[in-house]
C-alpha cells in the first residue's frame, strides 16, 4: 500500500498542513481544554497524519493503558478513512502501525530522565525513532517549567516535536494573552498553543498561539459526533 | 443434596497463571472439610494438590483440566470449577463461564493485574459473570493489596471495593480487618481453621475508619435503604451493608475486594462467606436458550423444577466407566431412569448414572435440579450439546470458539500406539473444540491441531500417560492461508470431446478480496446462460478449490465470486462439466488477482522486570513482532507486541535465559496478515524442495 495514495486522508489540510508538520524539529505545541472536551482526539487526529506520511510517532500517555490508547487510534482512523473514502482501510491500517508506539507511564514516575533512557534504549536496538512525541497527562503544575526545560534539549537532539495536552478547569480566567493559565508561565517555550472550546453545540479550535494558514484564519471545529476537525 | 436454589453457588476460580488459585482451592476444600489434608502444588509430599487430577498436572504444578468439586459452607451449596490458567486453556475457561453464575478472579498482591487476568476478564465480560476478587499472596515480598486495587480500576475497569484490609504484610502478615463488622481476623491453629476475631489494631483503626467510608459509599448507590442511613447518621447494619453490596456485585457495577494469603491459610473463610453473601444463586442470573422450532427465538429459562428439563454438556472425560458428562442443568431436573433428547442429534437418552463430582472422586445421586451442576455417565455426546424433555426443542446459544492456528504431525511409533493414538485422539478432540485431526491425505500423516504449542504438548503427552501411544512429533507447522488482494475476471470454457458425450461450460465473472467472510458466492446471471441446475455445481467447483490454494497449496480464504455469464451446452453440459469449469475459472481469476500468503500473527504480552524492557523488546522486534507499546508499572513492565507465530516457537526458553527467568509471557491469535516478500519466497522454495524430494 502506498502511502501517497491516502494523503487524501488528511483532515490537518484545515489547519493548513498537509504535507508539513505543524512543529519544527525541536518544537514544542499544546492542546489545551477542559476535561472530555477531545484534547486526545485531535493529537491522534495529528499522530495518524504523521503516521500515514510515514513519520513516527511516539505516544506517552500518564493515565491510560496502551490497549485504551491503540482503541483511540483505530476509532479515529475508522472514523478518517469513513470521512475520506478511502478503500482497503486494514491494509493501510497495518501499514502505518509501525510507525507508532505507546509508553504508558505512572504520572509520578515521569521523568526526563527516565524518559530519555526509554527513548535510547529503542533507538539503540533499532526498534523505534520516534519523530512526533505526545506527552498527554503531563499536570501542568508549578513544577512543569522544569520539566518542559529539561526536556528541550532532548527533542532537539531527536530532531522531534513535541505535543502536550493541558488540561485546564471550568472556574478558572484565562491569564494574559487569553491563554489558559497554566499556560501563562511556560508560553515562551511552545511554538503552538491550540484551544479547544465548546460552544453551544461545537467545539471551536482556537489558535492561541503560532500556526499558520487556516489555522489562523478559518473558523475550524471539532464535530462533536466524531471529533474529526472540520471548517464552518 | 439440598433443593433450596437461594443457597446454591456455582462459581469458578479464574486467574493470571501461578496466582495460586488451585492452592486457593485446595484451602477451600480443606475448610469446607471436603478434604482432610492439605497437598501443596509442587508440594514436598508429592500428593499435589486435590483439584488437580490428572498426572501431568500434577507433575507440571498447572491446571489444565476444569474439575468441578462441590462443597458445603454455612448451609450453602457451592460448585467450584477450577479453572486453567493458561491462555492455551482459554477453552476451558470459556466453558467454565459459560455455566457459572460468579467468579471469583485471583490476583497475586506483588504481580497484580496481569495478562491472563485481562483475558480472563474479557471471558466474564462477555458471559457476563459478576465476580469478586481476592487479592492473594499477602504474605510475599513486595505485596501490596491497595496498588492491585488501582490495577483493577485503571487496567480492567472495576469499580473495586476493598471489603478488608491486610494486618500487617509479607512476613509480618497476621490477619484482616473486616470492614463491613469492623473486626479483626486472625486464623488460629496448624492450618487456620480456628477463626479468632478482635479488636482493630490501634495502628489501623483511622486506615479502616476511612476504607470502610469508601466501601459505604460506593455500596449506598445500590440502596435507598442503605443511602438513607447515611443521612440519618444511623448505624449502618451488616445486612443492609451486603445486601447493597450484592446488588451492586450482580450488576456488575462493583467488584468487592478480599485479600489474604491461601499458602499461609489466612483470608480463606472470609472469602467463603463473601460467595455466600455476594454472588448470585442460579436464578439470579437469567439464562436463555433459542427455541429450534420458532427461528431460534430466545426463550428465558427459569429454574423451576417442574418444567420441561433443559441442561448443557459442558465438559466431556473418558473414564474407567466409560464417557463421563458434566451438565449444568438450566431448567427443570435430571433424574435417574428419565429420557432427554440430544437437540443437535436428535437422539432420546435414558439417564443411567448421575454423579456429583469432587476432582476425581464421585457421589452417586439421585437427581440434578435446575441450577446445579452435575455429571452423567455412558451418554455419547459432544461438549456443548444441549439435553431438553421431547415435548421442547431448545438449544443452549452456541459457544464461541476460536479457529486452531497451529499444527504438529505425530507418528505413532508401533502399531499398538497407533491404536492407542486413535482412541486418545477420538476422546480428545470430542472433549476440546479447539483441538482437532485429520489424517494428510499426501503424507498419510496424522495432524493434530491447536491453540499454541504447549497446547499441542500436553496433548501429546497425554496421549503417552494415558493410552500409552508412544509418538514421535514432527516441526509444528502454522496454518498459513493463501488469499486475493485485487479484483479479477475470468471466462473460461471448459470443452472435452473424447468420443462419446462430451463435456462442454463456460463461466464468466469477476473475483475481489472480502474480509469479513471465508467465501462468498455470488450468481449475477440473468437470462438462463448457465441453467439454474448447474448454478450448485458452479459454487462446489469453487468451492473445492479452496481447500487447497494454487500459490502453496494453502487452504484460500477471504474470496467473493461472482459468476455474471456463461454457456451450456444441451447435450454435452452436465455438473461435472460445470464443477471443472469453475476449476478453471477460479485459477485463471486467482492467477491475475495477485494472490499473497497470509499468516497467523499473534498477540504477545511480556510482563518483565523494567530493568529486562530493553533485551524483552529486541526479542520481539527481532522476530518481526511490531511492538505496540510499553507499559511501566511498578517495578514491572508490561511489553504488548503483534508478532507472527511462525516466530513464537521456542520463545519460552528465549525469554528465561534473557530475563534471569523473571518474566513471562500469553499470547493469543489475533489476525492473518500478509507475509512479508522474502518470507514468502522462502515458504516457496521450501515447497519446491518438498515436491522434488517426493
Amino acid at each position: 500500500m502506498q502511502h501517497a495514495n491516502h494523503i487524501e486522508v488528511n483532515q490537518l489540510k484545515w489547519l493548513g498542513y498537509s504535507t508539513d508538520n505543524i512543529l519544527p524539529d525541536g518544537g514544542f505545541g499544546a492542546v489545551s481544554a477542559r476535561a472530555g472536551v477531545g484534547k486526545t482526539s485531535l493529537l491522534v487526529q495529528i499522530a495518524l497524519n504523521s503516521m500515514i506520511r510515514k513519520q513516527t510517532v511516539l505516544h506517552i500517555s500518564l493515565d491510560y493503558p496502551v490497549k485504551k490508547i491503540n482503541l483511540w487510534y483505530k476509532e479515529m482512523f475508522q472514523l478518517l478513512v469513513k470521512e475520506f473514502k478511502v478503500d482497503q482501510e486494514r491494509e493501510l491500517w497495518e501499514t502505518i502501525l509501525p510507525y507508532r508506539f505507546i509508553l504508558t507511564l505512572k504520572v509520578d514516575k515521569f521523568s526526563v530522565l527516565r524518559l530519555e533512557e526509554r527513548v535510547k534504549d529503542l533507538i539503540e536496538q533499532d526498534i523505534f525513532s520516534p519523530r512526533m512525541i505526545i506527552i498527554d497527562g503531563l499536570p501542568f503544575d508549578e513544577s512543569v517549567k522544569d520539566i518542559l526545560l529539561e526536556l528541550k534539549p532532548l527533542v532537539k537532539d531527536l530532531n522531534a516535536h513535541v505535543w502536550f495536552t493541558v488540561r485546564t478547569h471550568r472556574h478558572e480566567q484565562p491569564g494574559a494573552d487569553q491563554l489558559p493559565i497554566q499556560m501563562t508561565n511556560v508560553k515562551d517555550i511552545f511554538d503552538t498553543i491550540i484551544q479547544l472550546h465548546p460552544d453551544g453545540e461545537q467545539i471551536c479550535i482556537h489558535n492561541l498561539k503560532g500556526g499558520s494558514g487556516e489555522l489562523n484564519t478559518a473558523k475550524l471545529v471539532v464535530d462533536p459526533s466524531t471529533m474529526l476537525i472540520k471548517k464552518m | 443434596m439440598k433443593n433450596e436454589i437461594s443457597t446454591l453457588r456455582n462459581i469458578g476460580i479464574s486467574a493470571h497463571i501461578d496466582s495460586g488459585k488451585t492452592t486457593l482451592t485446595e484451602r477451600i476444600l480443606f475448610y469446607t472439610k471436603r478434604i482432610h489434608a492439605i497437598h501443596d502444588v509442587k508440594g514436598k509430599d508429592g500428593v499435589g494438590a486435590t483439584m488437580d487430577s490428572m498426572e501431568l498436572e500434577k507433575e507440571r504444578g498447572i491446571t489444565i483440566a476444569s474439575a468441578a468439586t462441590f462443597c458445603e459452607w454455612k448451609n450453602h451449596d457451592i460448585n467450584i470449577i477450577d479453572t486453567p490458567g493458561h491462555v492455551d486453556f482459554t477453552i476451558e475457561v470459556e466453558r467454565s463461564l459459560r455455566v457459572l453464575d460468579g467468579a471469583v478472579l485471583v490476583l497475586c498482591a506483588v504481580g497484580g493485574v496481569q495478562s491472563q487476568s485481562i483475558t480472563v476478564d474479557q471471558q466474564m465480560k462477555r458471559y457476563k459473570v459478576p465476580c469478586i476478587a481476592f487479592v492473594n499472596k499477602l504474605d510475599r515480598n513486595g505485596a501490596n493489596p491497595f496498588r492491585v486495587i488501582d490495577q483493577l480500576r485503571d487496567k480492567l475497569g472495576h469499580n473495586p471495593v476493598a471489603m478488608q484490609i491486610p494486618i500487617g504484610l509479607e512476613g509480618d502478615l497476621e490477619g484482616v480487618i473486616d470492614l463491613v463488622n469492623m473486626e479483626a481476623i486472625y486464623f488460629d491453629g496448624d492450618n487456620g481453621e480456628i477463626l479468632r476475631t478482635g479488636e482493630i489494631p490501634e495502628s489501623l483503626r483511622a486506615q479502616a475508619a476511612e476504607k470502610r467510608e469508601e466501601m459505604i459509599d460506593k455500596a449506598s448507590l445500590f440502596s435507598d435503604e442503605l443511602t438513607e442511613a447515611i443521612l440519618e447518621e444511623k448505624d449502618v447494619s451488616s445486612k443492609l451493608l451486603l445486601g447493597a453490596l450484592r446488588k451492586g456485585t450482580l450488576l456488575r457495577a462493583i467488584t468487592p475486594v478480599l485479600m489474604g494469603s491461601a499458602y499461609k491459610n489466612k483470608g480463606v473463610q472470609p472469602l467463603l462467606d463473601a460467595v455466600n453473601n455476594l454472588l448470585p444463586c442460579p436464578a439470579d442470573i437469567q439464562n436463555e436458550a433459542l427455541d429450534m422450532d420458532k427461528d431460534e427465538i430466545p426463550v428465558i429459562l427459569s429454574t423451576d423444577p417442574n418444567k420441561p428439563d433443559v441442561a448443557l454438556a459442558f465438559k466431556l472425560e473418558d473414564g474407567q466407566y466409560g464417557q463421563l458428562t458434566y451438565i449444568r442443568v438450566y431448567q427443570g431436573k435430571l433424574s435417574k431412569g428419565t429420557t432427554v433428547v440430544n437437540v443437535r442429534t436428535g437422539r432420546k437418552i435414558k439417564i443411567g448414572r448421575l454423579v456429583r463430582m469432587h476432582a476425581n472422586q464421585m457421589e452417586d445421586i439421585e437427581t440434578i435440579s435446575a441450577g446445579y451442576i452435575g455429571a452423567i455417565f455412558g451418554v455419547d455426546c459432544a461438549s456443548g450439546d444441549t439435553f431438553v424433555s421431547p415435548e421442547i426443542n431448545y438449544s443452549m446459544t452456541s459457544m464461541y470458539v476460536p479457529e486452531p492456528v497451529i499444527s504438529l504431525a505425530i507418528i505413532p511409533e508401533d502399531n499398538k500406539s497407533q491404536i492407542n493414538m486413535s482412541k486418545a485422539l477420538n476422546r480428545f478432540t470430542k472433549e476440546d473444540p479447539t483441538f482437532r485431526s485429520y489424517v494428510n491425505d499426501e503424507t498419510g500423516d496424522t495432524i493434530i491441531e491447536g491453540m499454541g504449542e504447549l497446547h499441542l504438548e500436553v496433548y501429546v503427552e497425554r496421549m503417552h500417560r494415558e493410552y500409552n501411544a508412544k509418538v514421535s512429533t514432527g516441526q509444528p507447522r502454522v496454518a498459513y492461508r493463501e488469499t486475493i488482494t485485487k479484483r479479477s475476471e475470468f471466462n473460461y470454457t471448459h470443452k472435452k470431446q473424447t468420443g462419446g458425450s462430451g463435456q462442454y461450460g463456460r463461466i464468466a465473472g469477476y473475483m475481489e478480496p472480502c474480509f469479513d467472510e471465508e467465501f462468498i458466492f455470488e450468481n449475477k446471471i440473468t437470462g438462463g446462460s448457465i441453467p439454474t441446475q448447474y448454478i450448485p455445481a458452479c459454487e462446489k467447483g469453487f468451492r473445492l478449490c479452496l481447500k487447497k490454494g494454487p500459490k502453496l497449496e494453502f487452504p484460500v480464504t477471504g474470496v467473493k465470486v461472482a459468476i455474471t455469464d456463461g454457456a451450456s451446452h444441451s447435450v454435452d453440459s452436465s455438473d461435472m462439466a460445470f464443477q471443472a469449469a469453475a476449476r478453471g475459472a477460479f485459477l485463471e481469476g486467482y492467477s491475475k488477482a495477485n494472490p499473497v500468503i497470509h499468516e497467523p500473527i499473534m498477540k504477545v504480552a511480556v510482563e518483565t522486570p523494567t530493568e529486562f524492557q530493553g533485551p524483552v523488546m529486541g526479542s520481539l522486534n527481532q522476530r518481526r513482532g511490531i511492538i505496540e507499546g510499553s507499559q511501566e508499572d511498578g517495578p514491572m513492565s508490561v511489553i504488548e507486541a503483534q508478532v507472527p507465530l511462525s516466530e513464537m516457537f521456542g520463545y519460552s526458553t528465549v525469554i528465561r535465559s534473557l530475563t534471569q527467568g523473571k518474566a513471562q509471557f500469553t499470547m493469543e491469535f489475533a489476525l492473518y496478515k500478509q507475509v512479508p516478500k522474502p518470507i514468502a519466497e522462502e515458504l516457496i522454495k521450501q515447497k519446491n524442495q518438498a515436491k522434488e524430494k517426493k
